[in-house]
């Protein structure tokens, strides 16, 4: 069956599909950002219709919401995360402090430039972003999605050592346990 | 010769040459052990007639010597458990002392076991009675631990029980001027009330103590825990069930049939409380022997009311719950020696995650607790099934309400059991546990294929209790292969479920196995999802202290004014007791001469009110 | 032969049915709830996405044995009690083995499931599946008093302890269960939330609280196994509510229409309420609902 690529086509279609409308997300909610995701999530802006949903450890998690600056401490943290959650998984980088920096641009504790430690799949630019523009970002992940597009998940494996030299820069005291999937 | 002489014989010789095989060499005596180990079974199952009898008559009592097949089903539990526990000892002990005595006394208790069991008078019941009492004893302090208190209490209990059977028979030889049991049971009807209930009623009280009913339970917690697990395994298993084995007789032959049903209903009452106050108990522990030692209370409770309620269902629900009981206690018990001797703890506030170090003890307690929970497929599914439906059937509604809250409330310990030993964390201090002996595996995995195929053909041990029942009074006790019927008509057909079960689950785990189980990888238990904490390997991150805080908060009020304080006075004042009566024994030889005296005297003056000449 | 080939239809058929229908309560439940919260809410078969998209999503880590068979030992209990409740009053396709079980038997196997959860989230590791399986045993101990004791009311007021039996007594006399043994009814409702785990209930999982407990360290195909089971297994309960007190259903529009409305009720009384400490769940369970359990049996025995 997986040697057919007529029927190979098909599952990928329903794959695509299924993977669009059901987003997990785990909300890495350290930055200022976070507190844009309760409004995301509840009445006003209801996010559950577009099949996103709150889910409460990585494995369960298809999405990581990286919510506003990530100091250099924390990245670990955010690492360790994203390698426990489980194949295909996404990154939403939420706000401008992920994309260069933001007003944290020249701190000596946050990173710059989340794209070099993790695989970011889509930008949310804003400080803060508003609910609206947070679901227009996940509408244009879900895109990405449908396009078969977002493979993140598949740049970060192959290209691990890059990444992990990247890591090991911002990270001096490397305590991680090995990657695994 | 005789294959009861020959029975016997084995197994007393069987004692001394382990006895004087130890004493020589270890390994001459691990030989000996395990020959002997393999003799008995194999001898018993092959060669004994049980139709044959001995008779002999010793200082004018006749003493006569026989099975009945409603002792055959007992010596089958014996029989089967205790040589598998030797041979478990021969792994378990190894590093232990004293060695030729554990095995003299381990197989003088089954010595006695046997000879209780075949006994037909009572002179023999209470000798051999006796030889079980005290080498058991022998063996409760026989690690030195705690001797003061298990010890004594043990001693206590054993001596009020095994005294209230000789005043029993006492009174029972005044009445009918023979010791034979059938003599009894067949003037039972003809004596007065009071004699009915008198003579019943000690028998009953020498019974229950080894049976751990309610009031009498108090030994059975510290003996069972600080026995070695070899021996805990057939104290649990089989020697209690020598208990449950009198109550039957005395229960069915004698009450129920001089329209005395009441103290069976007593009795039911009090299996009932003792389930649910030893559940409770049970939930509370944090050392697993514990736990095991009040769950065995527990399940003892559930025998001790099926044998009380009387009828055919109950009884049946009772002697098949008597061997499963056997079965899986015998198991979970060896599992915690396996596990204290690799690991050198049970307490589950410490040990932890040994499922990844001994998959094969995990396994068999698996089964084990499944068995005890009750949950189909299993075999102990059937006897908690049949005990509810015979409650129901007579409309003891109370009692199937508190039997289901001891036996829902079992499922907490029950996982507390597995969980604290076998799951959970996996912690740095218990990296070196290796997985026991095959000598200590092997006679549990025996016993848990036994609770796996009971599940499906409870009829291969039905067989039995029918016709041990056929000495109950209960001729054609119906039965099938694997449909359970209770009397309104309704019946469970197990097979189907067993079926069910395995097509369901062979299905799924083709299905979540194919593709995918290689490509996992197996990780640590550090490695969980810890909302981004690092967990270092040395980091302590088991949760099993006050697992059950909760359920402690919901049952406060009875725990704080109920159980707790009962239990403090019940030994403040068994101490007091004790102390007085220690006060008795001066150590002057003139003061024991004015006790014979004045004992004399007593008797003297009040013999004509008592005794009645 | 066609007996079996019948049989073994018939059983598939049941496990798809108990599969969507149990599916969509959940998206209506998931709807329902939206709407009370004044949201849109996701499609009603937003639960079928969200298997599907598990079971596509990669499983690359596990905890061992026990890690590996919890889900199925779920699976295999949800369809095993769903073989032996009865769906239909009559019918040919899903009578399964319905004659070979009875209540008590039901009772046990429904606890079964929740057995091997606990045993598969204690063989992960985790603190927070523990604290979950600890607080759902014990609030276990707490719902099962008071529904036990309605069932027993009626076993021994009917003198039958086979649901076929009773639904058979509920076409004879042609009054459901639910007004002739009015109390026993009452006990069994008030214990039902507890089996739903909805708020109040909600303790086992308690999100936010214990990240999602028991279910913590289960992804992917694992999760999906065990949302199937999950409903399922609400399916089977509803069902059995049904069977018993509302005097089962003809047809199987009819059994939709009965077991959604007493699934409205854990689902309505959760949108409105706060969650319970373990120790007020069962404090709740053995005051009234045990009340009401006692004032049946006494009903039942006079």
């Amino acid at each position: 069956m997986y040697n057919d690529k007529e029927s190979q086509k098909i599952v990928d279609i329903i794959q695509n599909y299924a993977r669009k409308h059901s987003l997990f997300i785990l909300a890495y909610g350290t930055g200022c950002g976070a507190i844009e995701i309760p409004p995301t999530m509840t009445s006003r802006y209801d996010a559950e219709r577009f099949g996103i949903r709150g889910s409460a450890t990585p494995r369960q998690a298809d999405v990581l919401l990286i919510t506003g600056y990530l100091a250099t401490k924390s990245l670990k943290r955010v690492i360790k995360v994203y390698e426990q959650m489980q194949d295909p998984k996404y990154v939403i980088g939420f706000g401008s402090c992920t994309i260069n920096g933001g007003m944290y641009w020249d701190s000596y504790n946050t990173i710059n430039v989340l794209d070099k430690y993790l695989p970011v799949d889509v930008y949310i630019n804003g400080c803060m972003p508003r609910p609206e523009a947070v679901i227009a970002g996940f509408v244009k992940l879900q895109k990405l999605i449908q396009q078969g597009k977002a493979d993140g998940w598949d740049i970060y494996k192959k290209n691990i050592d890059e990444y992990k030299a990247n890591q090991k820069k911002i990270i001096t005291n490397w305590v991680m346990p090995d990657f695994n999937f | 010769m005789n294959s009861l002489v020959l029975l016997i014989l084995i197994i007393a010789g069987g004692a001394l040459l382990s006895y004087f095989g130890h004493k020589i060499n270890k390994i001459l005596g691990n030989i000996t052990v395990f020959a002997v180990a393999l003799i008995i079974p194999i001898y018993w199952f092959t060669q004994v007639d049980f139709t044959e009898t001995v008779s002999f008559t010793v200082s004018g009592f006749h003493m006569e010597l026989g099975y009945n097949m409603y002792g055959r089903l007992f010596s089958m539990i014996v029989m089967i458990l205790s040589p598998l526990a030797l041979i478990y000892a021969i792994g378990y002990m190894k590093d232990q002392k004293k060695l030729a005595t554990f095995y003299f006394s381990f197989l003088f208790s089954i010595l006695g076991m046997t000879g209780i069991l075949m006994s037909r008078d009572f002179v023999s019941l209470f000798i051999f009675w006796e030889i079980m009492t005290w080498s058991s004893y022998l063996l409760v302090i026989f690690l030195g631990k705690d001797v003061q208190k298990t010890g004594i209490k043990y001693m206590v209990f054993s001596a009020i029980g095994a005294y209230a059977m000789l005043m029993a028979i006492v009174i029972i030889y005044k009445n009918t001027g023979s010791m034979m049991l059938s003599d009894y049971f067949g003037s039972f009807a003809g004596f007065t009330l009071q004699t009915k209930l008198l003579t019943g009623i000690l028998l009953l009280l020498g019974f229950a103590v080894k049976s751990a009913v309610m009031p009498f339970h108090v030994w059975a917690p510290g003996a069972y825990s600080n026995t070695p697990m070899a021996y805990t395994s057939v104290f649990s298993g089989a020697l209690s069930k020598m208990g449950i084995y009198g109550l039957g007789f005395v229960v069915v032959n004698l009450f129920a049939q001089a329209n005395l049903e009441i103290v069976g209903y007593v009795l039911a009452w009090l299996g009932a409380i003792t389930a649910v106050l030893a559940t409770f108990s049970a939930v509370f522990q944090h050392d697993a022997k514990k736990l095991l030692a009040y769950s065995s209370i527990a399940q003892l409770g559930y025998i001790v009311t099926g044998i009380g309620i009387g009828t055919e269902l109950s009884i049946m629900a009772g002697l098949y719950l008597a061997v499963l009981h056997a079965a899986f206690k015998g198991v979970l018990f060896m599992v915690v020696g396996a596990v204290e001797r690799q690991a050198g703890t049970t307490d589950m506030n410490v040990v932890s995650g040994l499922v990844r170090k001994m998959p094969f003890t995990f396994f068999t307690a698996l089964i084990a607790i499944i068995a005890l929970a009750g949950i189909p497929p299993l075999g102990g599914f059937v006897g908690k099934w049949m005990l509810y439906e015979s409650l129901i059937n007579n409309g003891n509604f109370l009692m199937v309400i508190m039997i289901f809250l001891s036996s829902t409330a079992a499922f907490l310990y029950c996982f507390k059991f597995l969980f604290g030993l076998f799951l959970g964390q996996q912690e740095l201090e218990f990296d070196h546990v290796k997985e026991a002996s095959p000598i200590m595996i092997i006679p549990m995995l025996l016993l848990s294929v036994f609770l796996l195929v009971t599940g499906a053909y409870p009829g291969i041990v039905f067989k039995y209790i029918a016709e041990g029942m056929t000495n109950l009074g209960f001729h054609n006790v119906n039965w099938q292969m694997s449909v359970l019927t209770n009397a309104w008509g309704d019946s469970v057909n197990v097979q189907h479920v067993y079926l069910s079960v395995v097509v369901v689950f062979v299905a799924f785990l083709i299905f979540i196995t194919w593709r995918g189980y290689k490509h996992a990888t197996k990780i640590s238990t550090k490695d969980i999802s810890s909302s981004g904490e690092m967990i270092k390997p040395e980091d302590n991150m088991t949760y099993a202290m006050d697992f059950y805080k909760p359920f402690e908060r919901v049952l406060s009020p009875i725990l704080k004014y109920k159980i707790n304080k009962y239990y403090e006075d019940f030994g403040k004042g068994l101490e007091a007791l004790f102390d007085f009566m220690r006060r008795i024994y001066t150590g002057n030889g003139q003061t024991y001469a004015v006790y014979v005296i004045v004992f004399l005297a007593i008797l003297l003056i009040f013999s004509k009110s008592i005794f009645g000449y | 032969m066609e007996g079996i080939g019948y049989k073994i239809l018939g059983a598939v058929l049941t496990t798809i049915l108990a599969f969507v229908v149990g599916m969509f309560y959940g998206g209506f439940s998931r709807k329902i709830t939206a709407r009370i919260q004044n949201r849109v809410g996701p499609p009603v078969w937003q639960n079928f996405l969200d298997v599907l998209k598990l079971l596509f999503k990669k499983t690359s880590v596990r905890y061992g044995f026990m890690h590996h068979i919890a889900p199925l030992w779920m699976i295999s209990m949800s369809i095993t009690t769903l073989m032996f409740v009865p769906v239909l009053n009559d019918g040919l396709f899903f009578t399964n083995l319905n004659f070979s079980g009875d209540i008590i038997f039901l009772l046990y196997i429904m606890v079964m499931g929740s057995l091997g959860m606990a045993l598969g989230a204690g063989s992960t590791g985790n603190p927070n599946s523990a604290i979950g399986v600890s607080r759902g045993l014990t609030q276990m101990v707490g719902f099962e008093i008071p529904w036990v004791m309605a069932l027993v009311a009626l076993m021994i007021q009917y003198k039958t302890t086979s649901v076929t039996g009773l639904m058979e007594v509920q076409s004879q006399s042609g009054t459901w269960l639910m007004f002739s043994s009015p109390f026993a009814f009452i006990a069994a409702l008030l214990a039902m939330p507890g089996m739903f785990r909805y708020s109040p209930f909600d303790i086992v999982g308690a999100p936010s609280e214990l990240a999602s407990g028991p279910i913590s360290e289960f992804g992917g195909k694992y999760l999906s196994t065990m949302m199937t089971s999950g409903s399922i297994f609400a399916f089977v309960k509803l069902t059995l509510y049904v069977d018993i007190f509302m005097g089962g259903a003809s047809n199987l529009i009819v059994l939709v229409l009965k077991t959604f409305t007493l699934y409205m009720y854990p689902v309505l009384w959760g949108t409105v309420s706060a969650r319970f400490r373990t120790e007020q769940s069962v404090r709740y369970f053995w005051g009234w609902p045990t009340f009401f359990g006692f004032i049946a049996l006494i009903y039942a025995a006079f």
